[in-house]
This record gives structure tokens, sequence and C-alpha cells, in this order.
């Protein structure tokens, strides 16, 4: 899992609604970093690590929420929130495959085509919710909401 | 869950005393969960509780450098006990999937017993962690109204 970046400037001196404009500038960038080729089912750590920034962002906007337009912060906070559900859909599919394939070689015999049932049942979700999620990364809608996030991190209130 | 509002924030004022009422009002709701958490077969309130555990963390992870390395421990802690809950998590979202596959659903019988007395064993170990963010959030502002 990625580390979430540094904050260059952080100061916890510094007014609350200027720390907030940094933080949520940071964060929006890490997410869109870790964009590529999160729908690659055989590289699942890709997903994970935007997921994970998705998080990241979606905690600097509740955290700070006071600091932002309602209106405007609201409209983010949705879309961030959508991508977050749409990458957490995926997310769950892939660890639960993971965790039962760990298990295959100790099951016993009687047991393992209900076992090979259920990995399939979970790798059709599993594509599913790719297919699910693929519209939310592209990458027109993704710099679509990487421009709301800019607009949204200037409006912070000073 | 919805997270607890937290009130008396205010944007034109310094991030430390604001970042003090967040993070007072993330760990009361983390604590708020555990009575009931800490019974075995309280699934619902340990998914709750996870995610507080999460809200606590990630609260950390960005206003941690104004409370030092009492805060450093607490995010620590609470991204474990984010680990922890949510495997006891995926042992009771699997279990019903897993009707039928006698071995498979003993075995995260076992694995969840296992993973809530880590839980348990756990949650009794980070109270001084817990009391010793607490004191570092002391010297900002009131307690908050969540």
């Amino acid at each position: 899992m990625a580390r979430a970046r540094e904050v260059p400037g952080f100061d916890c001196e510094e007014p609350f609604a200027v720390a907030a404009a940094r933080v949520v500038g940071v964060r929006a960038a890490e997410v869109f970093a870790h964009s590529e080729g999160v729908l690659d089912l055989e590289e699942i750590e890709r997903l994970h690590d935007m997921r994970v920034a998705t998080r990241r962002l979606r905690a600097a906007l509740e955290v700070f929420d006071s600091c932002f337009p309602r209106k405007r912060h609201r409209r983010a906070l949705k879309r961030v929130k959508e991508l977050a559900d749409a990458l957490g859909e995926r997310r769950d599919r892939d660890v639960a495959i993971e965790f039962l394939g760990g298990l295959e070689a100790e099951t016993p015999q009687d047991d393992r085509a209900g076992l090979a049932v259920l990995v399939e049942r979970l790798r059709a979700e599993q594509r599913e919710a790719n297919e699910a999620l693929a519209p939310y990364v592209k990458p027109k809608r993704l710099k679509k909401l990487r421009r709301r996030l800019r607009k949204l991190a200037k409006a912070a209130k000073r | 869950m919805k997270a607890r509002q937290v009130g008396g924030l205010d944007p034109a004022a310094p991030l430390r005393p604001n970042a003090a009422r967040l993070v007072r009002a993330r760990l009361d709701e983390l604590r708020s969960f555990a009575p009931v958490a800490l019974q075995p077969p309280a699934s619902k309130t340990q998914h709750d509780m996870r995610i507080a555990a999460k809200r606590l963390r990630y609260v950390l992870e960005i206003v941690g450098p104004c409370f030092g390395p009492e805060a450093d421990a607490a995010r620590d802690a609470a991204r474990r006990l984010q680990g922890v809950l949510g495997e006891i998590h995926d042992c009771d979202v699997m279990l019903p999937r897993a009707w039928g596959i006698e071995s498979l659903r003993e075995r995260l019988r076992e694995r969840r017993e296992r993973l809530f007395r880590e839980f348990v064993d756990f949650w009794r170990d980070a109270s001084a962690t817990w009391a010793a963010l607490e004191r570092t959030l002391g010297a900002d502002g009131p307690k908050s109204h969540a």
C-alpha cells in the first residue's frame, strides 16, 4: 500500500482553511497518480493503491468540510464517494478470491468442487464490478473530477 | 455509519485547535463502540467500530504532525484495529456464502474466533495509547460536542 505523500508547507499554526486547500490538493493528486491500470485483474494492487488514495481524499474532504462552500463541497464529495464505492466493490472481490485461492491446497477433496464454484461466482462478480468501475476511471471523467477538486481547493474560505 | 458532527470548528482559526476537536471527537466515537463490540457475536457493532477506527486513522494521518509521536502511535493503533476488525468482517461476509462447504465454514469460524481474541487483547493494550493521545490533545481547546 502506497504511503500518503507529505503535504508541502503544512503548518499547524496556519488557518484551518489554508491547510484544507493544501491537503485536498495533495490528496486529489494522489488519486489521479494511481489511476493507471486499475482495471487490470492480474495486477490487483493497482486498484488497492487507488482505493486507499481515494479514501484519504474522502477523509480530507470530510475533515475540512467546514472550510469549503457547502454546495460545491457536497458535489465533490458525492463524486469521490461514487468512485470509492466502485473501487470498493471490485476490491472486496479481489480480496475474497485471493483468500480462497490460498486455501485450495488444504481443502479436503469433498469440498473442492464447492470451493471452485464459489471462486467462480466471485470471479464473475469481480468482472461485473470491473465493468461498473470502468466509466468512473475513464480519463475524461477523472479529468473533470480533478478540475472540480482544484476549484474546490481554491474556494476554501480564508 | 454516519460520522458524528463536530461542533465549534472555525476555518479562520489555526489548524491545531480545530484538529484537536476533530481527533477528540473521533476518539470518543471509537471508544463508544467498545462495550458492545467486545461481545463476540456483536458483528454489526464491530463493523461500525472498524469504520470509526478508519476515521480516527485518517484524521490522524492528516493532522498527526500537530500532535507529535503520541499521534503517530495512535494512528498506527487505529490502523491495526481497523485491520483486525476488517478481517473479522470478511469472515462474517464469507460465512453465509460458504454454505455447504463445511471445511471452509469451520476454518472461517476458527479464524473469526482467533481474530476476535486478537481484537480483545489489542483493545486492552491500546488503552495507554489512547490516553497518551488524549493528554496531548488536552492543551488544545475544550472537549468536543460530539
